[in-house]
């Protein structure tokens, strides 16, 4: 006879209990996105009141513009950094590893504040400041991400291959690595835009507006144009998401490890 | 693509040393490789074989020494800039191209033109025989597949030089066998300029020119394989190349020793022992003949062991005072031979070398 145990029944309801709790305040905030005037009916009101909004589109372009130039800036400085100690640099990677985690130890204002007098001055006047703060933020993870898929990989045979056919190291890094560890590359690219798209704490002491910073002083004017707001960030987010997924995959599905 | 292809270049490494820290991987290697040759370097772990070959493709630095292809000082030439195909391995092959991608690699590298390239891998496919897995990615190949598809990269380039390091290591024997025959067939067809290395003995004469047998990072013997498995020049490589027992010997007289209660004759060794040392003398298997047992020069002991081996049978005798003992012997003779039954045999050999026991 079949023992009976509790470890599905367990697993059902607790992953049934996530589902619900994850998922109440989703269904309730997309429901009220779509109330009308005064709280009556359904309508599409809040949503044509946010596209409409003042500085909509402006903070939006900006927030994607700026997470952009912080995800390329990161993976320019993290990649071949990361290939450089894994290959060559592996006494220095506990340091670097150390200097890393920084942004997550040294409280935000001390960083904001203190990081942006040491910046260039014509950085300091111009909201490109950021992207270097979003560079910073991000490191702790993309460290992470690139270091783990590194080890996945048999980097010093492939890149010695690679040299000995005469290649260059750009053609090496380009041609061989960057296949080789994309599903990291990916990962350490979305953790970089999503950090960078949602950060609110130092754009807002450096005073800067950027789409997280807007929502914030709309969601005072107009309360059910606030939840669409969120709710129009959540589905972003989500698309944003799959999207990069699937770039993954697609890459995975060519880069199998051979050995 | 025929032997008329390319030129062979000649390899010289002279006094080549690499020192990490106060281990000495390679102490002043000298080696010539010569036009069209095929050498094996040949030895335990860490003897610095490898050491050699990753200097000669320019992934390792020489902390001395001069390494020469066709007269030129190559040490301060970049990896990518020394034509040198090099066989991995663990194949090495880039997971993210197809076959015919992974073989015009190289060929990208160096900028030759689209037809010509288009040319080259198709003729690099058939040289491998695998046309029909030109799109393939290497984790749809088997290991000796892949194997032969790095050696189609490797040999794409048209290198001066071709390096294997150890590459029938990670193949099961059948393939490793066929594998072997292969590249010998292709280095021949080519003529091209090979260096190899391996810690198998047997691939190691089966395929190469000249065999140089290493340890702790020199060059203790190079030659023809059938000239170093019969005339080594040192004990460590009488040891390594082919089986050899090991026995204890006194010095009777200058160049003779008592074995086994038998007078043998010392030879090949620079050593001078004294008379009254004490000296092992290493002995091939088949140096021993088993005698009848009436023989009263003859050494008698115990059938211990019996191992086949195809159409030799090893036969190990236990002697008292002496390590277990090993003889070839032919497998249908070797029927006869029970294990626990007393046997009698002989040295055959004119002479056995010895070192200080």
């Amino acid at each position: 006879m079949r023992k009976f145990t509790l470890k599905w029944p367990l697993i059902t309801t607790a992953s049934l209990l996530a589902t619900f709790i994850f998922l109440v305040p989703l269904y309730g905030a997309t429901l009220f996105s779509f109330k009308g005037n005064g709280g009556k009916g359904h309508s599409w009101v809040n949503y044509q009141w946010l596209i409409h909004a003042d500085g909509f589109y402006p903070s939006l372009f900006t927030s994607l513009k700026l997470a952009v130039l912080a995800a390329a800036l990161n993976l320019l400085l993290m990649v071949p950094t990361m290939v450089y100690l894994n290959l060559k640099g592996q006494r220095f990677k506990s340091l670097v590893d150390f200097l890393c985690i920084l942004p997550l130890i040294i409280p935000v204002v001390s960083l904001a504040i203190g990081a942006q007098v040491a910046m260039p001055k014509f950085l300091q006047n111009t909201q490109y400041e950021l992207v270097f703060f979003f560079v910073i933020i991000a490191l702790p993870y993309t460290y992470r991400a690139l270091d783990t898929s590194l080890q996945t990989v048999a980097l010093k045979t492939l890149v010695e291959a690679s040299r000995s056919l005469g290649a260059s190291w750009t053609r090496t890094i380009i041609r061989v690595i960057v296949p080789a560890i994309r599903s990291g590359i990916t990962g350490a690219l979305f953790l970089t835009f999503a950090l960078s798209i949602g950060e609110y704490t130092i754009t807002s002491l450096l005073h800067w507006e950027t789409f997280p910073t807007w929502t914030v002083v709309a969601a005072q004017q107009n309360i059910l144009g606030a939840i669409a707001i969120s709710v129009f960030s959540f589905v972003g987010a989500i698309a944003l998401l799959s999207a990069i997924a699937l770039f993954s995959k697609r890459g995975s599905q060519r880069v199998e490890v051979e050995e | 693509m025929s032997k008329k292809d390319r030129t062979s270049s000649t390899l010289e490494l002279r006094g080549v040393s690499r020192h990490f820290g106060p281990v000495k991987a390679l102490d002043g290697l000298d080696l010539t490789v010569n036009p069209g040759e095929l050498v094996a370097l040949l030895g335990p772990s860490g003897c610095g074989k490898t050491t050699a070959l990753r200097i000669v493709a320019g992934l390792e630095v020489a902390t001395a020494g001069e390494l020469l292809v066709n007269g030129e000082r190559y040490n301060e030439t970049p990896a990518n800039h020394r034509d040198m195909g090099m066989v991995f391995q663990s194949y090495s092959l880039f997971p993210n191209l197809t076959v015919s991608e992974n073989i015009d690699y190289g060929l990208r590298a160096r900028k030759v033109d689209s037809d010509k390239r288009a040319k080259r891998v198709t003729e690099m496919l058939e040289l491998v025989s695998l046309e029909s897995k030109a799109k393939a990615y290497p984790h749809q190949l088997s290991g000796g597949q892949q194997q032969r598809v790095a050696l189609a990269r490797a040999l794409a380039i048209q290198p001066r030089v071709l390096l294997l390091d150890e590459p029938l290591s990670a193949l099961d024997a059948q393939v490793r066998s066929q594998i072997r025959e292969e590249i010998r067939r292709i280095q021949l067809d080519l003529g091209i300029t090979t260096l190899f290395v391996t810690h198998d003995q047997e691939e190691a004469m089966a395929i190469s020119d000249r065999v140089g047998v290493m340890s702790h990072g020199k060059l203790e013997q190079i030659d023809k394989p059938i000239a170093l498995y019969n005339n080594p020049a040192t004990p460590f490589v009488a040891s390594f190349v082919g089986l050899a027992n090991r026995i204890p010997a006194e010095i009777t007289a200058k160049g003779k020793a008592r074995v086994l209660n038998q007078k043998v004759n010392i030879s090949g060794s620079a050593e001078v022992f004294v008379e009254g040392e004490k000296v092992n003398v290493i002995i091939r298997p088949e140096s021993l003949e088993l005698v009848s047992e009436s023989d009263a020069d003859a050494t008698r002991g115990i059938v211990a062991l019996k191992s086949f081996l195809g159409p030799l049978t090893k036969v190990g005798i236990a002697v008292e005072g002496a390590p277990l003992i090993h003889l070839h012997i032919s497998s249908r003779e070797v029927r006869k031979l029970e294990i626990g039954e007393k046997i009698a045999f002989k040295i055959s050999s004119d002479e056995v070398m010895a070192e200080r026991a």
